[in-house]
């Protein structure tokens, strides 16, 4: 049966990992566990096609580098097993938020006590509710291997449905957000078929920044689930870029610029849904900072 | 000493509930109790042609694998499997033979210490197949249903006979109406999983703990299938976390347990994982098209029927779908027709209220659609067609409180500030839509017997095979007990779902409250007949000249009840007659008289606030006003309301079994994708009891298990029209439906 590792320390899992990816050493993969928030349902769903899911786990919660957050220069690193609540409760600065508003809206409670930042991405689901926010951050992994550490932004460390560019005997060590400005405001919306516990039909992560002039001095938008990853609309930020923050921005928000979006048409919505949809949340985001007394809020 | 009944009494097992005290059928432990893990099947239709154990018998702690071919006997013949609740076909066989009639079958089970070992030890059997063509689309069998046959049994149901002259009165209509709806299949996702301890007692005989709704009926259906005899086999379900019709009929987990425990002559214990328990029934998906055709002033001319709903391949379960119309609306023309379409899928069964919810839900859009044809309010609709009788049977109504249902409901929701015109109403930037719909169940009665037995000390046990699927049984009982017997609540215990207890249907079409209590009823008569005797015998005793019918049992005493003062304690009159216990067991039929109509009522009012730009519908109030008889226990009979309404939102805007009809397996068997609405999807609900008084029987209860859930999803659809403009005619109301 499966053999199941503990470590105490990162160097002791980066090297039972470089074992267990060279030859021989077991006949089952050695699969990386955190808070099996997503391993687990994988499991299950085997199972019930009586497909067995031999792996031996190595569980990266006991290594105490790997959870918590703390500053790096001008960057912040979030350790790779810090969980939802963790991040919840953290004093982040307001470029955050929209991290946090996904944070409190990853499954319930208990998901959020176990799951954790890192299994969000290595995961890659296309609906990652943490993978919008952490893109709009301009989010780089940072990644160990008894070979050696590198550092890969999120955006290309994702590379399609469920695929990342980590190698077999590599571990994500945290995720780093690099420099941003103090008076950054973000916001993340999500949309589901119920109010809570739901998988998104879209999502939409922002950051903004505004000048003292009042015009936008900084603008990234993410759309989560409505491609097969949460992909960044750079076109919309280019014409946003620069501009005044009032009204008339809204009726600039149009539908060709959600042209690099490739929403499915599955049992959650049709794609034809998840366009229009992704183009309302997005100018429901920009409305928001237009008018930042009010919380506003997708249901 | 204050009544009971009618109070809002705490549950008397509440406690024993929250600590965990409480036990469920896969809680009861023995020394040396194995573990069983069913493999199922990955196939909707064909055979199994090699099916190897090996590498699961290799694994350590593995005790057996039984499959089809080294089971011990089971019955070859269709009776034996046919249970009390059965429908007519050739039920479902448990690891019988090597056909696979529908995914997710059971064709193993891996029999290990542990529940980990023979959870691993089953991802291990590996089976080989020869696939058959099947069909899980119901609208790919549509065209091949046929109408069901009118039953043999006079209990069974089918469509209502046809009245007047409805495809003319259609034709001549001068408002007319016609739609078809969809309701998909929906499945009971109980929060205790399905399971079975089966006890093998030194003697050699079976005590089985299952998750069920009928002891009686699965202790008499494991006999049948196994041979044993009555004595050999004890079923006991003594807490039981929902089943709302999915534990009627006995499930393969006890015949699974049963049938290692003959293997191996131990102790063994099944349970299910949930995506395995959507290989148990299921709310069967239903089609039908309705036509209604009325005057200009809204008088109901012809109602047409139509339905087709899915059952599987060997069975044919159905209900009565069509007929609901002849109960509550009058119209002098009428048609209905039934079809059943065949599915290579288990066999659809009872989910509360079944048929009705989603008979209902037609209809009730139906109505909705012809008051905008009508241009009037959907309520004035209902008024103007409200029905005095029964007109499937042209009969009166036992009590139909309906009326006042509209009255108090509307009332309370404020309907008479709504405006009528579609998309008229807001919130801000959210669209308001305000809609209503009716409910009706059935008050049906059934054959019980209750055992009390009542010692000096002035405590009695009330002992019946009934079921407290978690509504509430134990407490309605105790209060009925309490109040009947003039004793305190706390004095009286309750014995329920033991299969060796005095007989009970199960526990289902919300009949047990007038069943038990109504049979409390007849056996506190037989013990006071019995007290009266002794307290008679008592020296000078005022009450030697009283009638049995002439006392009553108050505050420990019997009484004469024209005067007050004639009393003898029980404890005096037990005392001086030399007895310690008083024992009576009595069976009470319901009445045989089938001149009224027996059914219980609602109107459902609710609001829904729309996000216009995305569909995202909130259903921010819902007032449901019920006419169930007597009310036995507020508390319990607003927890059946609350509930049901909070299914009526799931089933609006969540529920639906997602087949994937190339693989013919359920795609979202589990709790995470099988959406129901989780506690922010659920605003204000407001129940309201309406008097109403009927004398079908002696307490005039009439049973409210059901009766809430039937009415709200079209009230919520019809909300959704209000709000909205748009009409949607199939359920659930996803957002990217109301999407333009
Ligand atoms: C009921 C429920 C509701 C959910 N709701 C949501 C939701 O609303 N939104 C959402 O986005 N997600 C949701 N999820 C998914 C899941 O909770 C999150 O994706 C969570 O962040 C995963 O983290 P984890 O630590 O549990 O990952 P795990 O399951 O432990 O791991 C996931 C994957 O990442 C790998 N991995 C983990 N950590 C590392 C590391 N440091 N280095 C390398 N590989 C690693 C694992 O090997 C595995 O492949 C839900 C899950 C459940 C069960």
């Amino acid at each position: 049966m499966a053999i199941y590792l503990r470590p105490a320390s990162l160097k002791a899992a980066l090297s039972t990992l470089a074992q267990a990816s060279g030859k021989g050493r077991s006949a089952h993969p050695l699969t990386v566990l955190a808070g099996g928030t997503d391993i687990y349902p994988t499991r299950a769903g085997k199972q019930a096609w009586l497909e067995s899911f031999p792996r031996d786990f190595l569980d990266i919660t006991q290594i105490p580098q790997l959870r918590g957050i703390r500053r790096d220069g001008r960057a912040i690193l979030i350790g790779a097993a810090t969980t939802w609540t963790d991040i919840v409760a953290a004093r982040l600065p307001p470029a955050f938020d929209a991290l946090k508003q996904a944070a409190l809206q990853i499954g319930g409670l208990q998901i959020q006590n176990r799951g954790t930042l890192g299994g969000n991405i290595v995961n890659a689901s296309p609906a990652a509710d943490g993978v919008p926010p952490l893109l709009a951050l301009d989010a780089e992994v940072d990644i160990a291997s008894v070979r050696g550490e590198r550092s890969v932004p999120l955006a290309s460390f994702i590379r399609g449905n469920r695929q990342t560019g980590l190698a077999r005997d590599e571990l994500v060590v945290a995720i780093r957000l690099p420099g941003h400005r103090a008076s950054s405001r973000s916001l993340f919306l999500k949309l589901g078929a119920r109010s809570h516990l739901v998988i998104s039909i879209v999502s939409v992560a922002m950051l903004l920044d505004q000048g003292a002039d009042g015009t936008i001095a900084d603008i990234r938008i993410t759309v989560g689930a409505a491609s097969a990853v949460p992909t960044r609309l750079a076109a919309l930020e280019a014409e946003l870029r620069g501009e005044r923050l009032d009204a008339s921005l809204i009726e600039r928000v149009t539908p060709g610029l959600f042209s690099v979006l490739t929403p499915l048409d599955d049992v959650r919505a049709s794609s034809h849904y998840r366009r229009a949809a992704a183009r309302i949340l997005v100018r429901r985001a920009l409305a928001n900072f237009m008018e930042p007394q009010v919380e506003e809020v997708a249901a | 000493m204050a009544p009971y009944i009618g109070t809002a009494t705490s549950r008397i097992d509440g406690i024993a509930k929250v600590t965990g005290a409480a036990k469920y059928a896969a809680e009861f432990n023995v020394p040396g109790l194995l573990h069983g893990s069913v493999v199922t099947s990955t196939i909707a239709k064909g055979r199994i042609t090699r099916l190897d154990t090996s590498a699961a018998m290799r694994v350590k702690g593995v005790i057996d694998v039984l499959t089809h071919e080294n089971r011990p006997p089971m019955a070859d013949n269709d009776q034996a499997y046919k249970d009390d609740v059965a429908p007519p076909g050739s039920p479902f066989r448990p690891l019988y033979d090597d056909k696979i009639k529908f995914n997710l079958q059971p064709i193993a089970l891996v029999v290990a210490e542990t529940s980990e070992v023979a959870r691993f030890a089953a991802s291990l059997v590996t089976v080989e197949y020869e696939e058959v063509a099947h069909v899980t689309d119901i609208f790919a069998a549509r065209d091949a249903a046929v109408p069901i046959k009118p039953p043999a049994s006079p209990v069974g149901f089918t469509p209502p006979k046809a009245r007047g002259q409805p495809n003319r009165a259609l034709a001549r209509a001068a408002v007319r109406h016609e739609g078809e709806y969809y309701v998909p299949i929906e499945h009971h996702n109980p929060m205790e999983l399905y399971g079975a301890t089966v006890i093998h007692e030194s003697d050699g005989k079976l005590t089985v703990y299952d998750k069920t709704q009928g002891v009686q009926n699965v202790q008499r259906y494991l006999c049948g299938v196994f041979g044993m005899k009555p004595e050999g086999v004890r079923v006991l379900s003594p807490f039981v976390g929902g089943a709302f019709g999915s534990g009627l009929r006995p499930q393969f987990e006890a015949v699974l347990a049963v049938l290692a425990a003959r293997a191996l002559e131990r102790s063994v214990r099944v349970v299910l994982t949930r995506p395995q328990m959507y290989a148990l029934g299921y709310r069967p998906a239903m089609v039908q098209r309705i036509a209604l055709g009325a005057d200009a002033d809204g008088t109901l001319d012809a109602i047409a029927h139509d339905a087709v709903t899915a059952t599987s391949q060997f069975e044919e379960y159905f209900r009565q779908e069509t007929g609901w119309s002849g109960l509550l609306y009058k119209c002098a023309n009428a048609k209905y027709e039934h079809k059943l379409a065949r599915l290579d899928l288990p066999t659809s069964c009872d989910m509360r209220a079944p048929s009705a919810p989603t008979a209902l839900f037609a209809l009730e859009s139906a109505m909705d659609e012809l008051a905008v044809a009508l241009e009037l309010d959907p309520l004035e609709l209902r008024l103007r067609c409200y029905s005095e009788r029964d007109q499937n049977h042209d009969r009166p109504f036992s009590s139909k409180a309906l009326r006042e249902c509209y009255r108090q409901g509307a009332e309370a929701f404020g309907w008479n500030k709504r405006n009528g015109a579609p998309r008229s109403m807001r919130d801000g930037s959210e669209l308001v839509g305000w809609g209503m719909a009716t409910g009706i169940w059935e008050a049906l009665q059934m054959p019980i017997t209750v055992r009390i037995a009542l010692t000096a000390n002035g405590s009695a046990e009330v002992a019946c095979a009934t079921s407290d699927i978690g509504t509430g049984t134990y407490t309605i009982m105790a209060q009925v007990a309490a109040d009947m017997l003039g004793l305190p609540l706390e004095n009286i215990s309750i014995k329920l779902g033991d299969s060796t207890l005095p007989n009970s249907p199960v526990e289902g079409g919300s009949w047990i409250a007038a069943s038990v209590s109504n049979g409390i009823a007849t056996t506190v008569a037989a013990v006071r007949n019995e007290l009266l005797e002794l307290a008679k015998k008592v020296p000078n005793s005022p009450l030697a000249n009283a009638a049995p019918d002439e006392v009553k049992l108050a505050d420990g005493m019997i009484v004469d009840e024209r005067d007050g003062s004639r009393s003898v304690s029980i404890a005096d009159a037990m005392r001086h007659g030399g007895v310690e216990r008083i024992e009576q067991e009595e069976t009470t039929n319901p009445t045989a008289d089938d001149s009224r109509a027996r059914n219980t009522h609602s109107a459902v009012f609710a609001e829904v606030k729309i996000d216009e730009e995305i569909g995202v519908i909130r259903v921010t109030r819902v007032v449901s006003a019920i006419a169930g008889g007597r009310v036995l226990n507020t508390k319990t009979a607003s927890s059946q309301i609350l509930g049901s309404v909070v299914w009526g939102i799931g089933m609006a805007l969540h529920e639906e079994t997602l087949i994937d009809h190339k693989l013919g397996r359920v795609m979202n068997a589990n709790i995470a994708e099988y959406h129901v609405p989780v506690n922010a999807d659920v605003h204000d609900i407001k129940v309201i009891f309406v008097h109403e008084h009927d004398d079908s029987n002696p307490l005039g209860v009439k049973g409210l298990g059901e009766i809430g859930i039937i009415g709200v999803a079209p009230a919520i659809a019809n909300a959704v029209y209000h709000a909205t403009g748009k009409r949607v005619r199939d359920l659930p109301i996803t957002l990217d439906k109301l999407h333009p």
